[in-house]
């Protein structure tokens, strides 16, 4: 069953023109120059019930933008949402009950208050029944090993125990939905893999829908298959993640410390990448060569010390695809 | 599949909302010991103002020494709620943005600020008891027959809450401007000046007591000062609370309108 649907959203922000130097600044006190900024056009999209999806794509590209439609925060300028059959501008309060939310930057506890209290706010607003919270929190506390912070004030927790306290907080009322802006950032191996074991738990057991935008490839590869890539704010893929990774994510780089000061590095099959000091970068596409063909040329031709293989993060195939065009990949095949 | 259907209002939040205001203002220990200190110190100052102009000119405009006393006593004890910004975290939310996390809650937004802003008005308003002892050992404070205290009260009650939609409408040109503090600083020095909470209005030209007596800012606390040392009488309590009730309905319509058109052309800062 569809449960998320947008049909040709469009989101343009109008700002003031900044002049520069101490005269503009004088000067826009007496005229204002506005211009627009289209932040989203043309996004399309439906999820299923029970779907992940990781919604993906660079820095202001419009990820924030379209999570805020979705949540009722902004209101499109032109286009639909529906989010569980309700517009979420027109019936923001329905919506909020529908949805649970994680910023990743921006925490929505009470900062003042020890997360417990927090959390007890939090079941008179969404009007939880006082078992299904106990029963909640007692699971999440065992998840995410709340309990040792549950009485500190949330300014004094750190990051990753802020991130557990956010998220036990957006599922507390058991949300149909939930929507997770870029949750795993700034925090350490340990706390993200608490947070995506989390996110596929409560897939798994309850079947909630999540929106997850990232930078992190490894957030998208260990929860979803589907994305959906957005740049210049509409969408330019739809899909599976394998596949665009296959189309795109074709080069890797071989990292090569040396053991001796080489002046020139070259081999076969690669193109340099860049070097700093005796660590030398070397780039090369996998379809056209093999990790180990390339290492053993590496070996025969050179004395090295380490060697290492970087995978293509999602910012370099997006920068990628954003260089070179999006170019006739077939339509997205949907899950 | 869910239908829109508005879930029935529930109280329940925003008392919470209130309580969790007033625990928070109280964890500011140091906040209480500086607003009583700075309270007395006030107190004091104003006496020996008062004082020293009378010893010149006797009893001036019909209020005598011990009536302009209680007056500003009392307009210092009424400062310790109304002075208070109870609508501040509006304006903070705005402006880091912070306040997408109480768009995308199940709750009436402006009744939350409701809420919130009357939770930390009365953490002050309890300030008002030690505050009182304090000033009987400064100065002497007339108490005026039940009838003239219930209109005051009642006059009190309609300008806090004149206060309050003034306060929400300034908060609320964040959405607007993103910065309030040029706006605040002039409705501070008008309801200092112009409202009567420094000098009485009686003292100034008449023409221009006309004028600010029908302004919203002397509904704040000229009127039931007035009230309370016995410029205005009985006679006139009908009027002069009705000023004050009319006030109140525009200021709180004004508020409705601004807040729907602030809120649907709302910019997230940052993100």
């Amino acid at each position: 069953m569809t449960i998320i649907e947008t049909v040709d959203l469009k989101k343009v922000f109008r700002s003031v023109v900044r002049r520069p130097g101490l005269s503009g600044a004088f000067a826009a006190l007496f005229s204002r120059e506005f211009e627009e900024k289209v932040a989203v056009e043309n996004v399309n999209f439906s999820l299923q019930e029970g779907e992940i999806v990781g919604y993906l794509g660079p820095n202001g590209a419009g990820k924030s933008t379209t999570i805020k439609m979705l949540t009722g925060i902004l209101v499109p300028t032109s286009g639909v949402v529906r989010v569980a059959g309700i517009v979420p501008s027109e019936h923001r309060q329905q919506n909020g009950q529908n949805i649970g939310v994680v910023f990743g930057q921006r925490s929505q506890l009470y900062w003042d208050l020890p997360l417990r209290e927090s959390f007890e706010l939090l079941r008179a607003i969404y009007d939880v029944p006082r078992d299904r919270f106990a029963q909640n929190l007692r699971h999440f506390s065992d998840i995410l090993d709340l309990d040792r912070f549950m009485g500190t004030p949330v300014r004094q927790l750190s990051l990753g125990e802020r991130m557990r306290g956010d998220f036990a907080a957006a599922m507390l009322h058991d949300p149909k939905i939930v929507f997770l802006d870029e949750p795993t950032i700034g925090l350490d191996v340990v706390a993200k893999e608490a947070i995506r074991e989390f996110i596929a738990t409560m897939n798994r057991e309850r079947g909630t829908t999540v929106v997850l935008t990232t930078h992190d490839l490894a957030d998208v590869e260990r929860l979803t298959r589907r994305i959906i890539l957005i740049d210049e704010g509409t969408v330019i893929y739809d899909g599976l993640l394998a596949r665009l990774r296959e189309e795109y994510g074709t080069h890797r780089i071989l990292v090569v410390t040396l053991a001796e000061n080489y002046p020139d590095v070259e081999v076969e099959g690669a193109q340099p990448n860049g070097r700093d000091g005796n660590i030398v970068r070397l780039r090369f596409n996998r379809h056209e060569v093999a990790a180990e063909t390339l290492i053993r040329r590496v070996l025969d031709a050179y004395r090295i010390t380490d060697i290492s293989i970087e995978e293509p993060d999602i910012d370099s195939i997006v920068r990628r695809i954003y260089t070179e065009g999006y170019n006739a990949l077939p339509a997205a095949l949907p899950i | 599949m869910a239908l829109a259907v508005r879930p029935p209002f529930r109280l329940e939040p925003y008392l919470e909302f209130g309580k969790k205001a007033i625990a928070r203002e109280a964890t500011y220990r140091f906040d209480v010991f500086t607003s009583i200190g700075s309270f007395a110190l006030r107190i004091y100052l104003l006496r020996m103002v008062w004082v020293a102009l009378y010893a010149r000119n006797a009893a001036p405009h019909g209020l005598p020494l011990h009536a302009i006393l209680t007056y500003s006593a009392v307009a210092l004890l009424m400062g310790l709620v109304l002075d208070v910004d109870q609508v501040s975290s509006l304006y903070t939310k705005l402006h880091d943005g912070s306040i997408v996390s109480d768009f995308m809650r199940p709750i009436s937004v402006p009744l939350y600020f409701f809420a919130d802003g009357t939770g930390e008005v009365l953490f002050h308003a309890s300030l008002i008891v030690p505050s009182l002892v304090l000033a009987l050992f400064i100065v002497h404070i007339d108490v005026p027959s039940g009838g003239t205290l219930a209109a005051f009260a009642l006059s009190f009650v309609l300008g806090y809450f004149v206060g309050f939609c003034i306060n929400f409408i300034l908060n609320c040109t964040a959405f607007w401007t993103l910065e309030i503090h040029a706006v605040q600083l002039i409705v501070t020095w008008l309801t200092d000046l112009l409202g009567g909470e420094l000098v009485p209005l009686v003292f100034f030209p008449v023409a221009l007591q006309h004028a600010l007596f029908a302004l919203p800012f002397a509904a704040m606390f000229s009127t039931p000062l007035l009230i309370y040392v016995g410029e205005i009488g009985p006679d006139r309590y009908a009027s002069a609370l009705g000023i004050q009730a009319i006030w109140l309905v525009v200021l709180a319509l004004a508020s409705v309108v601004i807040w729907r058109a602030g809120s649907r052309r709302i910019v997230v800062q940052g993100g």
